[in-house]
C-alpha cells in the first residue's frame, strides 16, 4: 500500500489539498470548497476527493483560518480579563494610535474583550520584580464567584510587570483554576514574558479568546481523522513558520491567529532553494490581495510587530508578510485629478471582473489581461469562459475614453500601473530594508502571480523569476515543508560590553530547558532537536532593536556584536563603532526537524512542439502592439526545455506570461525559471547549489 | 468627471512617479523611526518631505504627524533664502526656527540639497521632535517663558555638513546647549542618513527616467494635487461659515476666554480662511507662529479630504489669512512652544466644526487637546543616580460623529499616529509608579452620538531628589465642546495629592512645582464633545454604556434623561424605566434653556452647597469656575454660554 503525505491549506473560498506519494514521489493536487462553519469537513472532502483513506496517510499538516475568522468576526467564547487594579482599560487605550491618520471615520477595531468583562484585582509588582502588594486570596475567590455567575469560558490574566516576576499571576491562576477547573486560563508570564503591558496583554487576550476555539477545533479534527484511520499527529502551521501538534496548540493559540499566511512564504523559500537560490522574494498574488515575503541567505524575515486587526498586536515572532490590496480583481479608475489609479478597491468574487459576466462593469486587472490576450477566454480546462467584449467595454468606458487612448493602450496602461504598485510593495520589503533586489529571485505564485511576475522582475531588475509547478496550491505545499518550531523569548536588558558571558549563558540554558520540554511534548526525538539563540541589540539610546544570532554555547559576544554592526549598516546604511551596544531581549528558536518530501526529478520526454496548444495575438508594448504568440500546455512541456518569449503557458490553475526578450527554462522539478538577461544570476545559483543539495 | 488629463507625461509614468515619490518619502520616515534616539520621534512625532529646487513640497509622507503638514516647504525656502547660490553638493542644513516657518524649537529639520550633473534639483527634508533643546526646563517646555530666550536653542538655517564634510564644531555648539547632547547627535545622524536614503532613491529614479521627466513630474504632481483639490472644492456650494474657539485665558489677565476666530469662504474652486478678529498674542507659550497656524488650517481641511496627497499643490487652493501680532501669528520673540495645546488645535477643531456643516456625513465635534506632564529630577532608586525625565502624554476622547459615537481613548488630533508610552517602560526608566491608567466614567460629552471617553493616569513618586513637575495643556475653562445640540465633556487640569489632606489642584499650565517621594499626582484627559441632542439618544445605547461603565446611572439620567434601574450588576442586568425616562426627558427639555440663563452666583452657591456637581455646572448651566478657588468666572461663563447657545441650544427642540 502506498504511503502519502497530505497538506491542506484552508482558505476563505477554497480548501487546497496537496498530496505527496512517498513511494513514487508523484504529486496530486485538488481543490474543494471551504466549509467555514465546520472547517474539518472541507478537508475531509478534499482527502476523499484524493481517494485516500486515513491509514494511507503518514503525515497530515495544514494551515487554517479558524483563528483569523474567529477574531475578525468576533465569534469568540465568553472571555474575561483579570488585571492589576487601575489597568483594565490598557487593551482599549492601546497606544492610542490609528492606522488611518486622516480619515476620522476609519476606526480601529473594538477590543476583543469588552470593558464589562475586564476585571481587576489588588496586586502590584515593580519594575525590578519586587512584589509591592501580594495577591489577596479572598478577593480572587470572590472574583471567581462573579466570573462563574457570568459563565465565563476563558480567562486572560495579565498583571503589570509580570514579565519580570509572574508569581502573582500564577497565584491568581491557581485560585481561579481551583474554583473553575473547566475554564481555559492563561497568564501573560507564561504566554509571552516580555516588557510593555499593552503588547503583552493583547497577546495574552488573543491567546485566551482563541484557546478554547482552536483546542476544540483540533480535538474535533483529530477525532475525525482517527475515524478515517489516520494514526499520526495533526500538524498545524503557525505564524512563525513552523508546525505545532495538538499538544501545544492550547498553550500557544495566538500563534494560530494567522496560520495559513506563512505557508506561502515557506513554499517560496523551498521552491527557491530547490532551484538553487538562497535569496528570494515570494509573491503570492490572488484575486484581491498580494502577500509578499522575503528570504535572505536562506532565512525568512521575522517580525514581532504584527496583528490581525490594527491596534491589537500579537507579540510572537512571525514570518514577515507584506499584504497589499492588489490582485487580479483590483479595480482601475480615473480619480478627480485625472490620474489613472489601480486598487485598492477590488471587484471581489461578486460581481468580479467584467469578463465574468456576473454584473461587474468596472475594469479589473483580469479584464486588462484578457483584452491584451495574455489570458485566454477559456480557463480551468474550459470549465469557465470569459467575455472579452465585456472587458473591452468596461475599459473603454472607465479608462480609455478619459485618457484618449484606444482600448488596448488603456489595458496596457492599467497593467503597468498595477505592476508599478506591486513594485512599490516589492521595494518596501527589499530596498527599504537595505536589500538589493538584483541579488534575489522572485517566486511568483497564487492565481495571478505568474501573469505579472516576469514584468515585475524586469522593472525591478530581478534576474530570475520562478513559477512553481503548481502555483495555485503552493501554499498547501508549504505546509508539508515545515519543521516543528517554537520560540522562547524574554526581555533581558544588559550592556553588551560588560555583561559576563556566564550570566548570559545561564539565561540561555534556562530558556533552552523550556524549549526542549516543548519539543519533547511535541514528541520530537533528541537527535532531531535544533536550538538557535538570538539576541536583540541596539545602540545605547536607540529604541528599535535588530536581532542577531549568538554562538551556542557562548564563547564570546564579539561575533554577535560584529553581526549587529553589519546588520545595522546593511539595513540603515551606517554603523557606529564608538557607541555602546545594549542587549534588549533574548530568543531561543527550537526546531524539531520533520522529514521532508523528496520531489522527483523528471526525465525529458516529448517535444516542445507537442505542447503547443495554439497561437494567438498578445499585446506587448515592447513589440509595438499585438504579436503572434505561442500558447503552450504546461503539463506537456518537456522538462529541461528552454524557449524565448513572447509565449503564454497555460495550466489548470494559472497562466504564465513570458514577455519578449525573456527566456523560460523548465527544470527537472517542472519549475519554470524566466530571466531577461541570459547568464545573469547564474553565479549565485552555482554558489547556492550546495544548499539545495542539503535541503533534499 | 470628464476632464482630460493635461500632462506632458503619459499617465503611466505620471502615476508611477507619483507613487515613487510617496515611497521615497516614506522610506526616509521609516529609517528615522528605526534609528532615532529621541523617544518623542520614536513615538512618531516626525515627518518627511521631498521638496523641489524652489523649496515647494512635491510629496509629504503618508504617516506624517498632522502638526508638521504645510510647514516643510517653508523651512526649505528659508534655507534657500539664506544661502542662495551658496548651496553645494554634500551640504546638509539644520533649522528649527518657528519664526521662519517652523513649528517649535523641538521640531528640528534636517535638509539635504540634491544635485544632479551639478544642478540643484531638490531638497530632502526630515523633521523630528528632539527630546530636549536646552532652556530652563527639561524637555524645553517652560510655561513661564514669555519669549523664546528662555525656551531653548533657536536654530536659523545653519550648514552642518559642508561639501560632504561634517562640521563637528557647529554641531557641538548646538548640542552643547541641550540636555543629553550625545542623544541629539544620534538624532542628527539618524535624520541626516535618512535624507541620504531619499537622495539615493531620487537619483535612481532620475537615472531610469531622465532628469527632464523627473523635474516635469515634480511640477505635475503638485499640479495634480491642486487640480484634485479644486475639483473637489468646486463640487461644494459656495458660501461663508464662521465660528470661534477659545484658549482658556491669558494668565496675565485672569478671567476671560481668548477668542480664535475662523471664517471660511468657499468660492469656486478655492477655500479661504480668515482668522481676523482673533485675540492679540498672550502672556504664555500657547500662542502659535504663522507656520503652525497655517498647518492647522491645512490639517483641519485635509481631515475632510482624507485621500488627497499632501504637497504644495494643496496649499495653492487653500488660502489662510492671519492677523499680525495675534495669538495665531505671534511675532518674534513671543513664546510659542506650547502652540500645540493652545492655538493650533483650536484652529483645527474650529475647521472641523465649519466643515461639519458642509459635509454633515463626515461631521466631527470637538476632540480633547494635547496635554503633557513632565517630572524631572534625580533618580535615587537602588543602583540609580542619574537625571530622569518622566515625560508623559495621554490618549483622550474624540468628538461625536454622524451616526457614530466619537472614538474612545485616541491620540490627540495634532497627530493620531503619536503613540502613548507603555507604563512598564516608564517604570524602568523613572522612579514613578503608575497607579492607574484607565477610562473615566462620564467623561464623554453627551450627545445623540456621544463623544469618545477620556482617560485618567495617576502615579506616585518613589526614591528621588530635587524633583519638579511641569504641565502643559488647556481646556480647563474652554471645555471640549459639542455640536449640533451635543454637550461639552470634562475640564482638564492636574492634581497633586488629590485624596490627601494637602491635596492641590494645579491647573493646566504650571512648571517647576516641587515634588518629593510619596507624592501622588493624577490628571484626566477630556472626553470628546457630543454630537446631536442627548435627549434623542437611543436609550438602549445609554444602557449599553451603563453596563460598560462609560456612563454612570446617575448621569444617564441627568445628561440623557434615561432612567435605568440596576437589577444585578454582576451579570449585567439592568432595566430601562420607560415611563420615568419619558418624564425625565420632558423635564429636561422644559428646564434646560432656563438653566443656561440662571444667575451665575446662585449656581455657584448651589455647587458649593453640594446640591449640584461640576459636570452639572458645565453641562447644564454652562458655568465655568476657577477650580483652584472654586469661585465663578463671570466673563468666561458669559462667553461660554454664548458659545453653548450657538453650538447646543440652537439645535434643541
Amino acid at each position: 500500500m502506498s504511503k502519502y503525505r497530505v497538506a491542506v491549506d484552508v482558505g476563505g473560498t477554497f480548501t487546497d489539498v496537496f498530496v505527496f506519494d512517498e513511494e513514487t514521489g508523484s504529486i496530486y493536487v485538488t481543490k474543494t470548497s471551504s466549509t467555514p462553519s465546520n472547517p474539518e469537513k472541507g478537508m475531509l472532502d478534499g482527502i476523499a476527493k484524493a481517494k485516500l483513506t486515513g491509514d494511507q496517510i503518514t503525515m497530515f499538516s495544514h494551515g487554517t483560518t479558524v483563528g483569523t475568522n474567529a477574531l475578525i468576526e468576533r465569534k469568540l467564547p465568553k472571555a474575561a480579563l483579570v488585571t492589576t487594579k487601575g489597568f483594565r482599560d490598557v487593551t482599549e487605550i492601546r497606544r492610542g494610535t490609528k492606522l488611518d491618520l486622516w480619515d476620522a471615520y476609519n476606526d480601529v477595531a473594538e477590543p476583543y474583550i469588552k470593558r464589562r468583562d475586564r476585571f481587576e484585582v489588588t496586586e502590584r509588582v515593580d519594575y525590578s520584580g519586587e512584589i509591592l502588594e501580594e495577591v489577596n486570596e479572598a478577593e480572587v475567590r470572590e472574583l471567581a464567584r462573579v466570573l462563574k455567575r457570568r459563565q465565563v469560558e476563558s480567562i486572560a490574566i495579565c498583571f503589570m510587570n509580570a514579565y519580570v516576576n509572574g508569581k502573582n499571576e500564577r497565584r491568581v491562576k491557581e485560585i481561579l483554576k481551583e474554583e473553575m477547573p473547566d475554564v481555559y486560563i492563561c497568564t501573560s508570564s507564561e504566554t509571552l514574558p516580555e516588557i510593555f503591558e499593552h503588547e503583552r496583554m493583547s497577546t495574552t487576550i488573543v491567546n485566551a479568546v482563541l484557546g478554547p476555539i482552536v483546542s476544540k477545533y483540533i480535538q474535533v479534527l483529530e477525532g475525525e481523522m482517527k475515524e478515517i484511520g489516520y494514526q499520526g499527529d495533526i500538524l498545524v502551521l503557525h505564524s512563525g513558520g513552523g508546525v505545532m501538534t495538538s499538544e501545544t496548540v492550547p498553550r500557544y493559540a495566538a500563534r494560530l491567529a494567522s496560520s495559513g499566511i506563512a505557508a506561502g512564504a515557506i513554499a517560496s523559500k523551498y521552491i527557491a532553494n530547490m532551484c538553487g537560490f538562497k535569496n528570494a522574494i515570494g509573491l503570492d498574488m490572488g484575486g484581491t490581495s498580494t502577500d509578499i515575503s522575503l528570504m535572505y541567505d536562506n532565512d525568512l524575515r521575522i517580525t514581532k510587530d504584527w496583528y490581525i486587526e490594527y491596534g491589537y498586536p500579537i507579540g510572537f515572532p512571525s514570518i514577515e508578510i507584506l499584504t497589499i490590496g492588489a490582485g487580479g480583481g483590483s479595480l482601475s479608475w480615473i480619480d478627480e485629478g485625472g490620474s489613472l489609479r489601480n486598487g485598492p478597491q477590488s471587484a471581489g468574487a461578486v460581481p468580479g471582473p467584467a469578463c465574468y459576466k456576473l454584473g461587474g462593469t468596472e475594469p479589473t486587472n483580469t479584464d486588462a489581461n484578457l483584452v491584451l490576450g495574455r489570458l485566454g477566454t477559456s480557463l480551468l480546462d474550459g470549465q469557465m469562459t470569459l467575455d472579452k467584449e465585456a472587458s473591452m467595454k468596461a475599459i473603454e468606458n472607465t479608462v480609455a475614453s478619459k485618457l484618449n487612448y484606444n482600448v488596448h493602450e488603456a489595458a496596457d496602461a492599467i497593467i503597468k500601473v498595477a505592476n508599478a504598485n506591486m513594485c512599490d510593495a516589492l521595494r518596501l520589503i527589499s530596498v527599504r530594508r537595505g536589500y538589493d533586489p538584483r541579488d534575489f529571485a522572485l517566486v511568483a505564485f497564487g492565481g495571478a502571480g505568474a501573469l505579472h511576475g516576469a514584468e515585475l522582475a524586469k522593472e525591478m531588475e530581478i534576474p530570475n523569476v520562478i513559477i512553481p509547478a503548481h502555483p495555485g496550491v503552493a501554499a498547501a505545499m508549504g505546509c508539508l515543508l515545515v519543521d516543528v518550531r517554537h520560540d522562547v523569548t524574554k526581555t533581558f536588558l544588559a550592556d553588551a560590553g560588560s555583561i559576563k558571558k556566564e550570566e548570559l549563558e545561564q539565561e540561555f540554558v534556562e530558556m533552552e530547558k523550556e524549549a526542549i520540554s516543548l519539543l519533547e511534548e511535541e514528541g520530537i526525538a533528541p537527535e532531531n532537536m535544533n536550538l538557535i539563540r538570538y539576541v536583540d541589540m541596539r545602540y545605547v539610546g536607540q529604541w528599535r532593536t535588530l536581532s542577531v544570532t549568538v554562538d551556542r554555547p557562548l564563547h564570546s559576544l564579539e561575533n554577535a556584536v560584529e553581526r549587529f554592526h553589519q546588520e545595522h549598516e546593511r539595513e540603515f546604511a551606517f554603523r557606529d563603532n564608538e557607541k555602546g551596544i545594549e542587549i534588549y531581549g533574548l530568543r531561543v528558536e527550537a526546531v524539531g526537524t520533520v522529514r521532508k518530501p523528496e520531489f522527483n526529478k523528471e526525465e525529458p520526454s516529448g517535444t516542445l512542439e507537442e505542447a503547443l496548444k495554439e497561437t494567438r495575438d498578445v499585446y506587448f508594448e515592447e513589440s509595438g502592439g499585438f504579436v503572434e504568440t505561442a500558447v503552450y500546455d504546461r503539463t506537456k512541456i518537456p522538462v529541461l526545455s528552454e524557449f524565448a518569449g513572447p509565449a503564454i503557458i497555460d495550466q489548470l490553475d494559472s497562466t504564465i506570461v513570458v514577455p519578449p526578450g525573456c527566456t523560460a527554462k523548465v527544470d527537472e522539478y517542472r519549475n519554470i525559471i524566466m530571466s531577461f538577461v541570459k547568464g545573469k544570476g547564474e553565479d549565485e545559483r552555482e554558489a547556492a547549489s550546495t544548499i539545495s543539495t542539503l535541503m533534499n | 468627471m470628464s476632464k482630460v488629463f493635461e500632462s506632458q507625461l503619459d499617465p503611466v509614468t505620471f502615476e508611477v512617479l507619483k507613487n515613487g515619490f510617496v515611497n521615497l518619502v516614506d522610506q526616509m520616515s521609516e529609517q528615522v523611526l528605526r534609528t532615532c534616539y529621541s523617544f518623542v520621534i520614536y513615538n512618531r512625532d516626525f515627518s518627511s518631505a521631498l521638496c523641489d529646487a524652489n523649496g515647494n513640497t512635491v510629496m509629504q509622507g503618508t504617516q506624517d504627524i498632522s502638526v508638521h503638514v504645510g510647514t516643510l516647504h517653508l523651512t526649505a525656502k528659508a534655507v534657500i533664502e539664506d544661502f542662495g547660490d551658496d548651496i553645494h553638493p554634500g551640504d546638509v542644513f539644520i533649522i528649527n526656527d518657528p519664526y521662519r516657518g517652523g513649528t517649535h524649537f523641538n521640531d528640528t529639520r534636517i535638509i539635504r540639497p540634491v544635485f544632479y550633473d551639478g544642478q540643484l534639483i531638490a531638497f530632502m527634508q526630515v523633521n523630528g521632535h528632539w527630546a530636549d533643546m536646552g532652556g530652563s526646563v527639561p524637555g524645553s517646555f517652560d510655561v513661564n517663558s514669555k519669549d523664546h530666550y528662555g525656551e531653548g536653542m533657536r536654530i536659523p538655517p545653519v550648514r552642518i555638513w559642508s561639501k560632504g564634510e561634517y562640521l563637528k564644531d557647529v554641531a557641538n555648539v548646538l548640542v552643547a546647549n541641550m540636555r543629553v547632547p550625545e542623544e541629539r547627535l544620534g538624532d542628527l545622524r539618524s535624520q541626516a542618513e535618512a535624507t541620504k536614503t531619499g537622495e539615493t532613491q531620487l537619483i535612481a529614479l532620475i537615472e531610469k527616467y531622465g532628469l527632464d521627466t523627473i523635474l516635469t513630474a515634480f511640477a505635475e504632481v503638485q499640479d495634480y494635487v491642486e487640480r484634485l483639490t479644486r475639483a473637489k472644492v468646486a463640487a461644494l456650494p459656495d458660501g461663508e461659515w464662521e465660528t470661534t474657539d477659545y484658549i482658556d485665558m491669558d494668565p496675565e489677565e485672569g478671567d476671560g476666554l481668548i477668542p480664535i476666530k475662523v471664517k471660511m469662504t468657499i468660492k469656486g474652486e478655492e477655500i479661504f480662511y480668515d482668522l481676523s478678529g482673533s485675540h492679540k498674542y498672550i502672556g504664555c507659550f500657547l500662542n502659535s507662529a504663522f507656520g503652525s497656524s497655517m498647518s492647522a488650517a491645512y490639517a483641519g481641511t485635509k481631515t475632510f479630504f482624507p485621500d488627497i496627497p499632501l504637497n504644495s499643490g494643496f496649499y495653492r487652493a487653500v488660502h489662510v489669512e492671519l492677523p499680525e501680532d495675534s495669538v495665531v501669528n505671534a511675532p518674534w520673540p513671543v513664546a510659542v512652544t506650547g502652540f500645540c495645546s493652545g492655538a493650533y488645535e483650536k484652529i483645527m477643531n474650529a475647521c472641523f466644526e465649519l466643515w461639519s456643516h458642509i459635509m454633515p456625513e463626515r461631521a466631527l465635534a470637538c476632540s480633547f487637546n494635547l496635554e503633557y506632564l513632565l517630572i524631572g529630577g534625580w533618580d535615587q532608586r537602588s543602583g540609580y543616580n542619574n537625571y530622569f525625565m518622566w515625560y508623559d502624554w495621554m490618549a483622550g476622547g474624540h468628538g461625536g460623529r454622524h451616526e457614530r459615537d466619537g472614538a474612545n481613548a485616541l491620540s490627540p488630533v495634532f497627530g493620531v499616529g503619536l503613540s502613548i508610552q507603555p507604563c512598564e517602560g516608564q517604570e524602568r526608566l523613572s522612579p514613578v509608579i503608575t497607579t492607574k491608567h484607565e477610562i473615566v466614567t462620564d467623561s464623554a460629552g453627551p450627545g445623540q452620538f456621544r463623544g469618545g471617553c477620556g482617560v485618567e493616569k495617576g502615579g506616585i513618586l518613589t526614591d528621588s531628589n530635587d524633583t519638579v513637575m511641569s504641565y502643559c495643556c488647556d481646556r480647563s475653562r474652554s471645555v471640549t465642546w459639542g455640536i449640533f445640540g451635543g454637550l461639552p465633556s470634562t475640564p482638564h487640569g492636574a492634581w497633586l495629592n488629590k485624596d490627601k489632606e494637602d491635596g492641590q489642584f494645579l491647573g493646566t499650565i504650571f512648571s517647576n512645582v516641587k515634588v518629593k517621594k510619596g507624592d501622588t499626582f493624577t490628571r484626566p484627559s477630556a472626553g470628546g464633545g457630543g454630537l446631536g441632542d442627548p435627549l434623542d439618544r437611543d436609550p438602549q445605547a445609554v444602557l449599553e454604556d451603563v453596563i460598560d461603565e462609560y456612563v454612570s446611572i446617575e448621569r444617564a439620567k441627568k445628561d440623557y434623561g434615561v432612567v435605568i434601574r440596576e437589577i444585578d450588576r454582576e451579570i449585567d442586568l439592568f432595566e430601562i424605566d420607560e415611563e420615568a425616562t419619558k418624564a425625565e426627558r420632558q423635564f429636561i427639555r422644559q428646564a434646560r434653556i432656563g438653566w443656561l440663563e440662571e444667575d451665575i452666583h446662585n449656581v455657584v452657591e448651589r455647587y458649593r452647597n453640594g446640591e449640584i456637581d461640576q459636570l452639572d455646572l458645565i453641562r447644564r448651566y454652562g458655568v465655568i469656575i476657577d477650580q483652584v478657588t472654586n469661585t465663578g468666572l463671570p466673563k468666561t461663563t458669559e462667553q461660554n454660554r454664548e458659545m453653548m447657545k450657538k453650538r447646543s441650544l440652537a439645535y434643541w427642540t
